[in-house]
Order: structure tokens, then C-alpha cells, then sequence
């Protein structure tokens, strides 16, 4: 055996150079660096509008501020509108609306954000820079996420919000002071205007307040400590406590719903507002819902009713989104904090992280949402692989109880955590791994690029001048493909020209674009008396088995 | 001590006669026209292609002294069969054949090549039955007994049994990792000369474990891990960091080399590039097979990393774990009792200072779950349980063990541990007396049998339809095969509660 000596000289360059920046920094950095990256990639790969959703995103955005009829009302009434406005200062510029670039930078920031408040999160919990470090480094690294932050999809703007109230709540429940309660509930309040998933979060919040005032009103627990227990509140002292905790209890539940389900209201309010239906996202033909009783009819909708599926296809989801390695990893971590006695409030800081996972499985279950992977849904069925980006959800959960584990393990066990990290790097290189939220993007249900018709080269190439009529819904044709400017583009939001153009096409269209079956097609194509007047004025000029493109004739 | 040898013999000795009672095989020394329709038939020493695959490649290094096929042993093995540089090739790793060009050649001599060359698959399995009672008894302290209760449970309630009395790789991978195992505790805990030794044995484990199937590289690993954690130790000092090094695990390094070095000539020199493996030649087609069947052809390749994905993982674990065409619980429910061993193991693994170790064997369990789910053909072709999960079987037996003897209400533990063993033996023992070609559920199902698990063995015995070396030549006039089954059954059984009854001590029930 040989011992050699790396005396402190040798390697305090590294200490040195480690100590340039705070380790925030330092993630900051790496984040802002491999955020970047991924953009330039997926730019010059044409992948950055890959989803479906991608562009509607973007276009809504750019309604507010550059349509027929700009204004507030264009953010509608299904998705919810944060990530819309974050976007609305970027798709003022036409290069970033056409190329998805604004959507990439709200993204990106988002996931710079995001990285930042693991590290600070698992600071929190585990009280060691190595290992939060590493939550971070597993965060950043995960090309799911990655890729997701080069898009214009909404999904990390609820990680980010998801991460920052959770942080500031973790840290009321550790000091009980107000200012974090303040934080988390903006922050919640931000996230229940990003996704649905936002409205669980701030749910659960309220619940965790509870559950962490009331057991101990009621001295059944609440602290791990056996001297603080067990206080009877048939007793004086204990009916004074009970008086205090419930006002306590009572003043910050207060506080904290003021803010955190002021976002709820104020959609719920809108939805009245701008369409006359409060509950107008749950159960209009635009609804998840909806779109998910096409699925239940044909018998695709695996997880509807079925809680065990439901858990099964949300947990292979995330697992995947996470890596494998990682997500097991992970788990392992999260069964160390649990059994951690000494870690206060363990379990509704595992409630708090755990909250996409009760969301999904709910949604799943109840028919609100739909996820098909190729892992687990029958080959039978028309399409295998969609939404499989909601697994990314779990990722702050995957990297945040990675870290613990780091944390409890010794200097070998941290060094082998991290041959683990690598080796789920590799699994993602070699394809192993697939990127699933990258998959469905480029191939699956939820890509546009997969199945970019013919028709939209056709009116790319052709488009001269005038407005077009398009059900946007329909997604018939990529807008920002085009050199259409969005002002020329009539479809549903666009009243009154969107339903005087039904009945007289040629009031307002120079170009109308149908698809077998869209609105367009319904009321036009399919009407005798307004298809005499679009052949009147219109010439077919693309003709395809389910797409027409009429011009108008003259301008008469 | 005395006492330990004693039962090491007795393993050996009650091991040996048990598992020759169920080895597969003919008299004589078979050449390339007795296959067709006769010893590739159901219940017959090659009813399958891996054990033809392999054969094959035995024959043709003993009688020509070359790895390649002859063209008449090439159609034995067909349609497993590749092509490189004109010459055939099965598609199997070459380290199984290799290992058998002696006990053919001895075998050969006493007109029983088949026999002999199975019998090495029987002494493989008698010795890794041997290295788990170690291992159980050294490293994980239980008590003799229930020692000898999870080397039973390995050998003769366990898929191991099936796969010890024919021509596989599964028993040769279990060896080299109970082996690397038990060398690397050893490593880590020897001091001198003798950790030299240790460390070239892991070595070497390694690198023969690949020469035998080459997902073995990393089924291994986490051995190697281990065996890295033992060679490195860093320790915060005055001065600095202080890294200290065992030199043996350095230097013997080479052991490794070597063996890799031989295996990539023979990849150069049969394949034509070192790096090409026998699952990556282009397959082989008969011109007339082409001409009739459209989607053959010669001159294809295989991505054998391709196999594997992460998106197989969930059906895989399902088909290897539950499903009642392989799965390990339904086949070998004493494997249950395992994972709550593993449970009952987690504390005590530390107040007995083998953390390690016991993390090591888990993480042995999950590479193997996790390596076999992915692979994009988890049932293992026509097969019998799961084969696959042999390996994992090795630590879960032990862990089988540790239930027993660990913590309270050890008497109605031995009762239930007694009865699952009855199950699992019982099962085990229909694959070995009879046939391991049982087909998938899908394929099954087309089949006039519908049978896909261990019920199609059933029939076998009914019928006298046996594979045993020993009753088809001595007797099959005499008695039936169910009566030989029964026999071989409860004398298994017997030993086995005699164990467990004797394992009862002052402290436990």
C-alpha cells in the first residue's frame, strides 16, 4: 500500500478557483451556459417551434399586441395568461415571434431562475454546498428539461414558480416568518396563472398550513419532539393553545389565500368576463376535457377511471423525464428524508415536492388529461407517445432528493453519486435514455414539424397580400412559417370579422385556408349558400384530400 | 470451522448427486446428422439454439482445432448462425465453448461428449453453491444452517437448477460473480501477499465473466465499484488530502488485460476486427430460404446496444417479475421472503459492519432487474422462467437465508419459508427433469397447447417425456417419470426441513 500526500499547495488552486464566485453563481452560470447552448442547438436545428403548442403560445402573445383586434382579450380564455404576457415584450419583434426566440429567452430565464432555487432549496434542506450543488448540476443536466427551456412552452414557467413558493414556504414552515409566507403565495399566485398544475400547488399549500397548526391546537404531533406533545386540550392551558394556534392559524391561512388564490378568482372572473362561463377552460370545445372525450370514445384514454393506472403512467412518465438512474436515485433520498427524525416538517416538505406527481395522477384519473409513452401504452392504439413532457414536473423533485442523498452519503458514496449523474448522461447519449419531451416534440402527437402538411409550403411560397381566414384551432397552417404578418390573419378571436366572414367570405379574406372539418369548412365549404358565394369569388388555387387554399378572384 | 468443511462437502457431495440425477443428456458422441429431428426435439440435450450454438463451436475447436464452423455444423446451428470472412459463426459469446473443449475431449473418451461437456455446467453451479455458503456465512454472518438453507434454495428451488444440468451462460456468470464477489471482501479485508491473489481472481472474474455473455461487463460493475472503494481511500489530513493506494488491485490490472488482450485476438481473428462480437456478425441465410421468404436475407447486422432501451423497462420488469409465462414470484415465490430479508437486513447490515457488502448485493440485483427489462426480449426466447434473473437468484437466496435466521417469530418463518420452497422446488424440478423450450404467451397461444409456463412440464412428466441422462438410459422401463420426479422431490424436501428443523437454536424460535 502506498499513501501519497496531496499536501493543501497542490489543489488550492481548485478552492481558489471554485471561490471566484458564491455557488449560486456558480450554478447560475453553468445554467445560463448549458441553457444557452441547448438554444443555439434546437435554433439551428429547427427545433425550437417543434410542438404544436409552440406556436399557439407565441401567437397569442403576439395578438395582444399585433392582430386585427390587439388587446387583452386575445390571451382567451383556456390557457392561462402569465406565460403569454412574459412573452408579449419579445414577439413584438418579428424575428423572435417568427423563430420562437422570445419564447426561448422567457424559457430560459425561467430555467436559469429554476437551477438557482434548487441549489438554494436543497441549501435549505441538507445544509451542504456539494450536494445542492449537485441538485442543480442534476437539474441542468437533464436534456428534457433542456430542451423544454428552448422552447415557448409553459412548462418551465410553473417549474420556476412551483420552485420559488416552494422554497419560501419550506423556509416559513422553518422560521414562521411572515415575509416567506408573503413570497410563497406571490409566487403561488404566479404559478396558478401559469398552469393548472399551479392551482394544486397553492391547494396543497393551504392544506400543509393547516395540517401544521391544527395537530399541534390539538397536541397530536406537528414536531418530532415528545415534550411539545401530547398537551390536553380539555385543560386550560390546552384550551388556550388551541385559541392561539387556531388564530394563528386563522391569520396566516388569511394571508397567505389573499394573495396565492387571487389568481384562481381572477380567472375565474375573466373566463366570466370575456366569454360569460367562469368554468369556460374546463368544458368549452378548446378544453383539455374535451379533447379528451375524443380519446374516451375510441376507447385511448387508458388511465380514465383506473387509479392504479393512472399512478403507473405519470410515475414512467417522470421516471423517464428525470432519467432513470437519477429518478431511482432520487427515491432512494427521499426515503432517507423521510425516516430522517430529526428533520422537521419532513413530510410536508415531501407533500410540497411531491404536488405534480397528486396533480397528474388526478388529472390522468379523472379524464382531464391524457399522456401516451411508448413504454406503457398498447401498440394498438393511433398514437404512442404525447404530453410525455409532464413527467418534467417531477424534475425538481428527482434533483432536489438526489442532492439529499448526496448530502447523508459519505466521500465515496458522493463520488459514486456522481459516476451516476454521468452514467445517466451517457444513457441519454448512447439513446438508451430516450429524450421523451424532445421525442414528442420532433415525432409525436404533440409536434407540428412531424406532420407539416404540403399545403403549408404552398401558401409559404404563395402568399402575396391580404388577409387570410384560418381555424386557427385547427392548426391547418404554421402562421409564422409564412410571411403572413399576424394583422392579416382572421380566426375565431377576431370578432366581429371572424363571423361576418362565415356568412360573406369575401368581406374581408383575400385567402381562405380549410381543413376537413374545421370551422371554416363547416360553415363555408359545407353550406350551400355561402359555398355559391365562395366559388363566386374565390378560385381554388391548392386542393389536397383533406386541405383547400382559395384566392380571391378579383378584387370586386 | 471443521464444521463449515464439513457442510462445504456435504453441499458438494448432495449437489452433485441430485443434479446428475437431472442431467441432460445421451449417451454417445454426437455428430452433425443426429440433430436434426432428434436431439434438437423437446426434452433433448439441444432442444434449443444456445446450447446447439455453443456445441457446435465445442466440437469444431476439439475435432479441427478452429473456433469456425464447418459447413455441417454450421446447419446445426442454423438459422443462429453469422458470417464473417466466409466462415460460420454461432452468434453466441465464445467463453461457454472454450471452457468445455476439455470435458469434451474427456468425455469423448468414454463415448459420452454430450454428457461430460453438460457436467461442466453441474460442477460451475456446485461451486457457486459452495461460494454462496461462503459468502453467506463470512460476509453476512448468518448461522451455518441458514447458510445451507440459501445454497438450497439457489440450487434447487431456483431457475438455476433448470440451467445447471444443460449448456448455458447463465451459471457460468452467476460463478464468476459470487467468485469476484467473495474476492473482492476478501481484498478489502486482507492485508500481504494473499490480497495479490485476491485481486487478480476478481480480475479475472471480470474479464471471463464477458468472454461468457457480454452484458456481463456490466452486470458486473458493481463489483468493480466495490473493488475500487477498497483500493482507494481518501482521508482529510494536517497536511492535505492523503490518498492512499493497494498497489495489488493496480498491478494485477494485467490479469485483466491479458484475458481481454486473448479475447479481442479472437475477435480479430474470427470476426475480423476486435471490436466486432459474436451477436454483431451478418446473419447467414440459406440462398434457398431467401428465394422463398422475402424478408430473408444474408448480409444483415445486429445493434446488439440497440436491444436495450430504457422504454422496454416497464414490460420487461413485468414479464421478469410477475407475469405467469416467466415471472420470478410466480415461478419461485420463496423469492419473496427475499425482500423482506433485504428489509430486516438494512440495520443489521451495519451493526455487523458489512454495509457494503449488503449494498453491493442489492445493487447486483437491481443491475441484473434492470439490465434484463430493457433488453427488448426479457422471456429469453423458448425458455423456462426466468433465466435471465439467475444471478440475482445467488443474492436473493441469501437473502432467504437472512429472513429466516434474523429478528423474532423465526418458527413460523421456517414454516412459511418451508412451504414457498416446497412451491419453488417443485417448479424448479418439472424445467430440469424435463424441458426448458417452453414458448412465450404470444407465441403459446398460437399453438395447439396454449401452455407458456411451467404447465406444459407438467404434461411432459405425464407423458414419461423426460431429458434426464440417468432415467432415460437406467430407468425409464422401471419406473415412471412421475415416480422419479416424486423421488428426487422429497428427498430434496427432506434435507431441506431437516435443515431447517435443525437450524433452530436457544435464541430463536
Amino acid at each position: 500500500m502506498a499513501e501519497i500526500i496531496i499536501r493543501k499547495p497542490s489543489f488550492g488552486w481548485l478552492a481558489r478557483f471554485a471561490g471566484i464566485y458564491l455557488p449560486e453563481s456558480w450554478v447560475l452560470l453553468l445554467a445560463f451556459l448549458a441553457g444557452g447552448l441547448a438554444t443555439i442547438w434546437s435554433f439551428f436545428n429547427g427545433y425550437i417551434i417543434a410542438y404544436g403548442d409552440a406556436e399557439s403560445h407565441l401567437n397569442i402573445a403576439k395578438r395582444v399586441i399585433d392582430s386585427l383586434t390587439p388587446g387583452f382579450a386575445q390571451l382567451g380564455g383556456i390557457w392561462l395568461p402569465l406565460p403569454h404576457i412574459f412573452l408579449i415584450p419579445f414577439v413584438y419583434f418579428d424575428w423572435l415571434w417568427r423563430t420562437g426566440l422570445a419564447g426561448s429567452i422567457v424559457s430560459g430565464i425561467a430555467f436559469i431562475i429554476s437551477a438557482v432555487y434548487i441549489y438554494k432549496l436543497a441549501n435549505l434542506l441538507t445544509k451542504n454546498n456539494l450536494a445542492s450543488f449537485l441538485a442543480a448540476l442534476v437539474f441542468i443536466s437533464n436534456p428534457n428539461i433542456l430542451y423544454l427551456q428552448s422552447t415557448p412552452m409553459t412548462e418551465l414557467s410553473l417549474i420556476v414558480f412551483f420552485i420559488l413558493s416552494s422554497y419560501y414556504f419550506i423556509l416559513f414552515l422553518k422560521d414562521e416568518e411572515l415575509l416567506p409566507l408573503i413570497m410563497a403565495a406571490f409566487f403561488g399566485f404566479c404559478a396558478t396563472l401559469s398552469r393548472y398544475d399551479g392551482w394544486a400547488l397553492v391547494l396543497m399549500e393551504a392544506g400543509i398550513l393547516f395540517l401544521y397548526y391544527f395537530p399541534i391546537a390539538f397536541g397530536i404531533g406537528g414536531s418530532d419532539s415528545k415534550e411539545e406533545e401530547s398537551e390536553d386540550i380539555s385543560s386550560e392551558k390546552g384550551k388556550n393553545l388551541f385559541k392561539e394556534t387556531w388564530s394563528l392559524f386563522e391569520g396566516r391561512l388569511i394571508l397567505f389565500s389573499t394573495l396565492a388564490f387571487v389568481g384562481i378568482a381572477l380567472w375565474l372572473f375573466w373566463g366570466f368576463l370575456i366569454l360569460g362561463d367562469p368554468l369556460y377552460f374546463t368544458h368549452s370545445q378548446f378544453s383539455a376535457n374535451s379533447q379528451q372525450q375524443s380519446w374516451l370514445s375510441r376507447g385511448e384514454l387508458p388511465a380514465y377511471h383506473n387509479l392504479i393506472v393512472a399512478f403507473k403512467y405519470y410515475f414512467v412518465t417522470a421516471m423517464s423525464s428525470s432519467g432513470i438512474i437519477i429518478f431511482i436515485t432520487s427515491i432512494l433520498g427521499m426515503l432517507v428524508f423521510l425516516f430522517d427524525r430529526k428533520k422537521e416538517n419532513r413530510f410536508f416538505v415531501l407533500l410540497l415536492l411531491l404536488v405534480p406527481l397528486f396533480f397528474n395522477v388526478a388529472t390522468l384519473f379523472l379524464g382531464q388529461s391524457v399522456i401516451f409513452i411508448p413504454s406503457l401504452t398498447p401498440t394498438t392504439f393511433e398514437w404512442t407517445l404525447f404530453n410525455v413532457r409532464y413527467g418534467v414536473m417531477m424534475a425538481p423533485f428527482a434533483a432536489i432528493f438526489f442532492g439529499y442523498f448526496v448530502a447523508r452519503r459519505s466521500a465515496f458514496g458522493k463520488t459514486l453519486l456522481v459516476a451516476l449523474i454521468i452514467s445517466q448522461a451517457m444513457l441519454y447519449f448512447i439513446g438508451f435514455s430516450p429524450v421523451l419531451a424532445f421525442q414528442d416534440g420532433t415525432h409525436g402527437l404533440s409536434s407540428f414539424i412531424a406532420k407539416i402538411p404540403d399545403a403549408q409550403y404552398f401558401i409559404a411560397n404563395n402568399y402575396d397580400h391580404g388577409m387570410v381566414l384560418v381555424d386557427d384551432y385547427a392548426r391547418t397552417i404554421s402562421i409564422i412559417r409564412t410571411s403572413i404578418p399576424m394583422k392579416e390573419i382572421i380566426y375565431v378571436g377576431n370578432k366581429p370579422y371572424w363571423e361576418e366572414s362565415l356568412t360573406e367570405p369575401q368581406k374581408y379574406a383575400r385567402w381562405i385556408v380549410m381543413h376537413r372539418n374545421d370551422a371554416v369548412w363547416r360553415n363555408i365549404y359545407d353550406r350551400p349558400e355561402v359555398n355559391a358565394r365562395l366559388f363566386k369569388y374565390f378560385n381554388k388555387v391548392y386542393t389536397s384530400e383533406d386541405i383547400l387554399i382559395f384566392r380571391r378572384i378579383s378584387e370586386n | 470451522m471443521k464444521k463449515d468443511k464439513l457442510i462445504i462437502i456435504a453441499i458438494f457431495f448432495l449437489g452433485l448427486v441430485i443434479y446428475l440425477l437431472t442431467l441432460r443428456g445421451v449417451a454417445g458422441n454426437p455428430v452433425a446428422r443426429d440433430f436434426k429431428e432428434n436431439l434438437d426435439k423437446p426434452t433433448m440435450p439441444f432442444e434449443l439454439s444456445p446450447e446447439r450454438g455453443r456445441f457446435v463451436h465445442v466440437v469444431n475447436l476439439a475435432e479441427r482445432g478452429q473456433f469456425d464452423l464447418s459447413r455441417e455444423w454450421a446447419e446445426v446451428a442454423y438459422p443462429d448462425v453469422g458470417i464473417a470472412g466466409g466462415k460460420f459463426y454461432s452468434f453466441f459469446a465464445p467463453g461457454t465453448s472454450y471452457f468445455a473443449v476439455p470435458f469434451y475431449l474427456i468425455g469423448k473418451k468414454f463415448g459420452l461428449s454430450q454428457v461430460a461437456v453438460f457436467f461442466m455446467e453441474v460442477a460451475a453451479a456446485l461451486i457457486s453453491a459452495i461460494f454462496i455458503y461462503k459468502i453467506a456465512r463470512k460476509i453476512f454472518n448468518l448461522p451455518n444452517k441458514a447458510s445451507l438453507f440459501s445454497v438450497f434454495v439457489f440450487a434447487f428451488a431456483s431457475n438455476a437448477w433448470p440451467y445447471s444440468i444443460t449448456l448455458y451462460q447463465h451459471i457460468f456468470t452467476t460463478l464468476f460473480m459470487v467468485a469476484a464477489f467473495y474476492a473482492a471482501w476478501k481484498f478489502a479485508n486482507e492485508r500481504g501477499g494473499r490480497a495479490w491473489l485476491y485481486a487478480s481472481w476478481v480480475w479475472a472474474a471480470y474479464a471471463l465473466s464477458i468472454m461468457v455473455d457480454y452484458p456481463n461487463a456490466i452486470l458486473m460493475l458493481p463489483i468493480m465499484i466495490y473493488f475500487v472503494y477498497s483500493t482507494f481511500s481518501i482521508k482529510r489530513v494536517e497536511e492535505g488530502i492523503s490518498l492512499s493506494i493497494r498497489w495489488a488491485a493496480i498491478f494485477t490490472f494485467i490479469v485483466f488485460v491479458l484475458i481481454t488482450g486473448l479475447q479481442f485476438w479472437h475477435n480479430a481473428h474470427y470476426y475480423g476486427s476486435w471490436r466486432e462480437l459474436a451477436g454483431g456478425i451478418q446473419t447467414y441465410r440459406h440462398p434457398e430460404e431467401i428465394a422463398t421468404n422475402a424478408s430473408a436475407s444474408t448480409g444483415t447486422t445486429k445493434n446488439i446496444v440497440a436491444f436495450f432501451s430504457e422504454k422496454k423497462i416497464p414490460h420487461g420488469l413485468f414479464i421478469l417479475l410477475f407475469s405467469d409465462e416467466r415471472g420470478l414470484f410466480f415461478f419461485y415465490p420463496i423469492f419473496i421472503l427475499s425482500l423482506f430479508g433485504i428489509w430486516f437486513f438494512y440495520k443489521k447490515s451495519r451493526e455487523v459492519v458489512v454495509f457494503p457488502e449488503y449494498v453491493l448485493a442489492l445493487a447486483l440485483i437491481l443491475t441484473n432487474v434492470a439490465l434484463y427489462s430493457s433488453w427488448g426480449d426479457p422471456w429469453g426466447g423458448w425458455a423456462f422462467g426466468p433465466r435471465y434473473l439467475i444471478p440475482s437468484m445467488a443474492w436473493l437466496s441469501i437473502f432467504a437465508g437472512i429472513f429466516i435466521s434474523q429478528g423474532a417469530h423465526t418458527g413460523i418463518k421456517k414454516i412459511l419459508a418451508f412451504l414457498l420452497f416446497l412451491y419453488s422446488s417443485a417448479v424448479a424440478l418439472l424445467g430440469a427433469l424435463t424441458t426448458n423450450a417452453v414458448p412465450t404467451k404470444g407465441e403459446a397461444l398460437l399453438l395447439p397447447i396454449k401452455k407458456y409456463n411451467f404447465l406444459k412440464n407438467i404434461d411432459f412428466i405425464g407423458n414419461n417425456h423426460s431429458g434426464s441422462f440417468i432415467y432415460n438410459t437406467y430407468l425409464s422401463g422401471r419406473m415412471t417419470l412421475l415416480a422419479y420426479y416424486l423421488i428426487i422431490y422429497f428427498a430434496v424436501a427432506l434435507i431441506v426441513l431437516l435443515v431447517l428443523i435443525a437450524s433452530r437454536n436457544k435464541t430463536h424460535g
